[in-house]
């Protein structure tokens, strides 16, 4: 095994699998600098259709700068410049003519910490509707916010009280609100930036059985510092590590079988 | 002289007490083998504060006191043909006798005068040795007895903190002190000036025409001339005010969006520095821009147009009031904007929003209990702004809507009343605390709204 192991050290490419047969998000050849300090070095993943990849690897190894190139977040940290290519349905997303605001209804996106708007439940959700006029009436845009908040496990809980501030919810439904309101828009992909770090146990088993559903219609990419969550709702699974993508591979022989020794290292809890 | 010299000597007694005490307690220190409660400057500075801090205490209460004692004294002093005289009063008789003291001789004083003075001279002398001998045996006592404290379970560590966390709740009470003590005296004058005036004349009355008029209300019961009605000022006031926020608020906020959501950090460098110096402008530089530029450019623009502007027209004080708030609005505002947590502009933008969408719809709400709080902030200081308004606005006391005419306000009034000469009993001159009073009162419940909107914001992100 280590004999094996040591032979890919020397190789500055990935381990494992990094295409997909049926690709909505390609990324090619991926360098990301803050300045002068190169923080993504040379990757290349796909990521498939109706598929729930995770990003592990340990703090500062770019993998949430990665997940920030695919909806061009990164655009908004001046210092931040990024080369090579990144497509959706093969379309070039950081090619000039490409307007950032269609992109990101497209691909929406779960943060870190719950930031609900300091708005009602309903605006909350209704929010991205509204700025990209998704909705004629009033009746349909309730519909979808009926809608968004049922596939993110909310509406039950909510549906009493849905003009009361959507900050007065608990961390975990609050969660799940930015959920709703992601997928108000009716994206196609879903970045998720370690949506479960800020929670309770409870609440992130909630998330995680979401993701698992709504691993049956979005294209789901979810950062995470718990490699059990990777293992619990993915089906692949990236490990990064310094900025440089180290093994792809089915979530299931990544965790038991890593054929790369830092992988190995990592999943084994020498380096994190 | 004589009093700076003995607070260098209760100084540098106590300074001699920290040594003493700190040398006391490095000895010990040995003695124990480092087993003594606290290091041992603290008990030098125990017995440093032991010996001062009652000797001051002693010293101001004294000299404080001895001005009382010796005015009470003097007064069997004064022969019987002065007090008995019809015109006699005794503060008068005070100040004579105190400029004697002080050597301010005017012309030749009568002889009881000299007399008084001589005595005082002689009260002064000795209360000086009893003030300097009682200071100095405190200052030595209580030092000793901080000195005698120092053992090694004393915890002259935790003494010394709870002496200076007094000290410090003490210098904080003088300063709410203060403010009460202000209100109080504004009160008790306009209780004053509502035993001559009828207070619902003063806050409804919709005429401004104070007059002096000597016993004419008081000694005839005949109805004077003057009239107390504070509405006009008070609408002035307002009709400024309300001109300066509508060149303030927008200008003020659309400056802090911008400082806060557009501006590189290069033009945020540059352009708020030079906001602040509008801050730092003096208020009476805005208030001769206001009367030798902006109130003549006005009245020239206004014939132009046909308009009849008065030359001291409310428009050209509140305009320039105005730009006076500008940087108050816009610094404050720039803080709560910024105070709008980036989790929440990044969430804007993560579901497509522009950049316009994200601070109309997210951060504008999400701030607009601080832009208001700092808003009414404004208002307050814009009621109660002094100088412009002396200079730009006149002193008609107009009720007018018409910003094109003169108006006049509160602080304005409360200027030229108190300014000169004054018969402190006469109506006039207490309306000014009345005047005083109501605008006090009426800050004070903004601010106290203000900051109430401030706290209410600051809960929903915590």
């Amino acid at each position: 095994m280590s004999d094996k192991a040591n032979d890919f050290k020397s190789l500055d490419l990935t381990v494992g699998d990094v295409f997909s047969k049926e690709a909505r998000l390609k990324a090619r050849n991926v360098n990301v600098y803050y300045g002068d300090k190169k923080a993504i070095d040379n990757v290349t993943i796909d990521i498939g259709n109706k598929e729930v990849i995770s990003f592990i690897g340990p703090s500062g190894c770019g993998k949430s700068t990665f997940l920030r190139c695919f909806n061009r977040m990164n655009d908004t940290i001046d210092i931040c410049r990024i080369e090579g290519q990144i497509t959706l349905d093969n379309e070039n997303i950081y090619d000039s003519n490409i307007d950032v605001v269609p992109l990101r209804a497209r691909i929406g996106m779960v943060f870190q910490k719950p930031n609900p708007f300091p708005k009602s439940i309903y605006d909350n959700v209704a929010y991205g509707p509204r700025i990209h006029g998704l909705c004629e009436n009033k009746e349909h845009l309730d519909s979808v916010v009926e809608e968004s908040l049922k596939r993110a496990g909310l509406w039950d809980e909510v549906n009493d009280r849905l003009l009361s501030p959507g900050t007065g919810l608990s961390g975990g439904q609050q969660q799940r609100l930015c959920i709703a309101r992601a997928i108000a828009v009716s994206p196609e992909v879903i970045l998720m930036d370690e949506p479960c770090s800020a929670l309770d146990p409870i609440a992130t088993a909630k998330i995680e059985e979401l993701i698992h559903e709504l691993g049956n219609e979005y294209s789901i990419v979810i950062v995470t510092h718990s490699m059990q969550q990777a293992a619990r709702v993915s089906k692949r699974t990236a490990y990064f590590h310094l900025g440089k993508l180290i093994e792809v591979g089915k979530t299931k022989e990544i965790f038991t079988r890593p054929q790369h020794n830092q992988t190995e290292a990592y999943i084994s809890g020498k380096i994190g | 002289m004589f009093n700076f010299y003995l607070l260098v000597v209760i100084l540098l007694i106590s300074f001699l007490f920290f040594f003493i005490g700190l040398k006391e307690a490095k000895k010990l220190r040995l003695v124990y083998k480092n087993n003594l409660h606290s290091l041992p400057h603290y008990y030098g500075f125990y017995a440093l504060l032991a010996s001062l801090l009652p000797s001051l205490g002693i010293y101001f209460l004294m000299t404080i006191g001895d001005d009382f004692l010796f005015s009470h004294m003097i007064k069997s002093y004064i022969p019987d043909e002065v007090t008995n005289a019809k015109d006699y009063n005794f503060l008068i008789a005070l100040a004579q006798i105190n400029n004697s003291v002080e050597g301010l001789i005017f012309g030749t004083p009568p002889q009881w005068v000299t007399d008084a003075a001589e005595l005082w001279k002689s009260w002064v002398q000795t209360s000086n040795i009893i003030v300097a001998s009682l200071c100095l045996l405190t200052s030595i006592a209580s030092g000793y007895y901080g000195f005698l404290k120092i053992n090694q379970n004393f915890r002259s560590r935790n003494a010394v903190e709870k002496i200076i966390m007094t000290l410090l709740a003490a210098s904080s009470v003088i300063a709410i002190f203060t403010t009460i003590a202000i209100i109080f005296s504004v009160v008790f004058e306009s209780v004053r000036f509502f035993a001559l005036i009828p207070i619902d004349e003063f806050l409804f009355g919709t005429v401004w025409n104070p007059q002096f008029e000597g016993a004419e209300r008081a000694g005839s019961g005949q109805q004077g001339l003057s009239q107390y009605g504070s509405i006009p000022l008070f609408a002035g006031t307002f009709l400024i005010s309300f001109i300066a926020l509508c060149v303030s608020v927008p200008v003020g906020l659309f400056s802090a969006i911008y400082l806060s959501e557009y501006a590189s950090s290069k033009e945020r460098a540059l352009f708020k520095p030079l906001l602040e110096i509008l801050a730092g402008v003096p208020t009476v530089v805005y208030g001769f821009f206001a009367a030798l530029t902006v109130a003549p450019f006005l009245r020239t623009t206004g014939s132009m147009l046909g308009l009849d502007v008065a030359s001291e027209s409310a428009l050209a004080a509140g305009l320039v009031m105005g730009i006076m708030i500008i940087p108050f609005i816009s610094s404050l505002s720039d803080d709560v904007i910024n105070a709008v947590p980036q989790s929440l502009r990044d969430a804007g933008y993560g579901l497509g929003s522009t950049k316009n969408e994200t601070v109309l719809k997210i951060v504008l709400p999400a701030a607009l209990p601080g832009v208001v709080a700092s808003i009414i902030l404004a208002v307050s200081r814009a009621v109660g702004e002094t100088m412009i308004v002396v200079m730009a606005a006149g002193l008609a006391a107009n009720l007018t809507a018409n910003p094109l005419e003169a108006v006049t306000t509160v602080t304005s009034q409360i200027v030229t009343i108190l300014v000169g000469d004054q018969e402190f009993e006469s109506a006039k001159t207490l309306s000014a605390f009345a005047l005083a009073l109501t605008l006090i009162i009426i800050t004070l419940c903004m601010n106290f709204y203000a900051l109430h909107i401030v706290k209410k914001y600051r809960e929903q992100y915590e």
